[in-house]
């Protein structure tokens, strides 16, 4: 665990990510135990279920996170204000890109608190995963490759006709 | 006109008094409807380009978050599709056209964890699918009625170039040939008149 943490670039919000995330898998199975590795595979940030295992405040987390998604859009159907059980409200502030960046640096926040005073654990290794997902999809926010999203959606036709 | 062979007869004269008379009452009705047709088909050529400068402005004011489209947790694909753009049969200019009514959408809601943005983006994507159907179903308006607008033109040119000159050269040949004929049997009569009183003095 602690040659595995040390050998890892260290990450920072926003920035562009050191490793891939099979880089990073690579080098936990070779220095994880297999029981270790095989609970580290349950964390994802993206999918992971809250009944299936992994750190219990990670999993909570991310329920939270859902259900104050949910909240947001039922709030939105009801016309209502929205009330927030665990996000903040500002996150919700700016554009859709804006607003989805705000929820990933709160993500990226409480995953801090997450792993504060356990270094070395098994915690701190998947705090380091769900931080590489959070940069790895931050990278994917790409404009020229979003406008191609939005135009393969818009005008199939023509984007066929355009292959 | 030439080729055209004429009866010179009163019959035929009239025949032809009665094409002039239709012609002349037909060709500002079908001017008209040119004119109807021409004003449409512009009136439409300029709500098409409205509605491309309102795809314009929604993509202009969607691009400052356009990158997050691409996330790599979202396949836009599920969620949203066109099912069938639906129109209703309507005369425009005396032309049976479709007129756009709505788009029937594949939605797929997003579940829970799926990212807010992609509320924003199903809404945007709505709003663009549905503008540029309504191009599809005026573009289409536009070429039934362009192809009317042709017809039109051709008859137009028929009686302006064909049906009434020709009417009216028919009746002017046929008069002149009666007023003719008329003259050379009174010019007959005189003769056959005098020569039978030059016979009765002899």
């Amino acid at each position: 665990m602690v040659y595995l943490m040390t050998s890892l670039p260290s990450l920072t919000f926003g920035q562009e990510p050191p490793i891939s995330m099979d880089e990073f898998n690579e080098d936990a199975r070779n220095q994880l135990s297999a029981k270790h590795f095989r609970t580290l595979t349950l964390v994802d940030l993206e999918k992971m279920d809250a009944k299936k295992g992994g750190i219990k405040s990670v999993s909570t987390l991310v329920n939270d996170v859902k259900h104050d998604l949910a909240e947001v859009r039922n709030a939105k159907k009801q016309n209502r204000q929205v009330m927030f059980g665990r996000l903040p409200k500002a996150v919700l502030s700016g554009n859709p890109l804006q607003r989805e960046e705000n929820i990933m640096k709160w993500q990226w926040e409480e995953l801090d608190t997450i792993e504060s005073g356990k270094t070395f654990t098994l915690t701190e290794v998947m705090v380091y995963k769900l931080k590489l997902q959070i940069l790895l999809r931050l990278q994917s926010f790409d404009k020229s490759k979003g406008a191609e999203v939005l135009a393969s959606v818009v005008n199939p036709s023509k984007n066929e006709e355009g292959k | 006109m030439a080729g055209i062979k004429i009866k010179y007869t009163k019959t035929e004269r009239a025949r032809q008094k009665k094409i002039l008379k239709v012609s002349e009452r037909m060709l500002p009705l079908f001017e008209a409807m040119e004119k109807s047709l021409m004003a449409t088909i512009n009136t439409i050529a300029e709500r098409i380009e409205e509605i491309r400068e309102q795809i314009e402005r929604n993509r202009k004011a969607a691009e400052p978050w356009t990158a997050v489209m691409n996330d790599s947790w979202v396949n836009m694909d599920e969620f949203i599709s066109v099912n069938k753009i639906i129109t209703k049969a309507v005369d425009v200019a005396g032309v049976r056209v479709q007129q756009y009514e709505r788009v029937d959408f594949n939605v797929t809601l997003p579940r829970e964890e799926t990212p807010l943005w992609v509320d924003d983006a199903i809404e945007l994507m709505q709003e663009q699918l549905q503008l540029l159907a309504e191009i599809e179903c005026l573009l289409e308006q536009i070429d039934l009625l362009e192809e009317e607008l042709l017809d039109v033109r051709a008859r137009v040119k028929l009686f302006e170039n064909r049906r009434i000159p020709n009417a009216k050269m028919a009746i002017r040949k046929i008069g002149q040939k009666l007023q003719d004929d008329e003259r050379l049997t009174i010019a007959t009569a005189k003769v056959v008149k005098t020569s039978k009183k030059e016979g009765a003095g002899l």
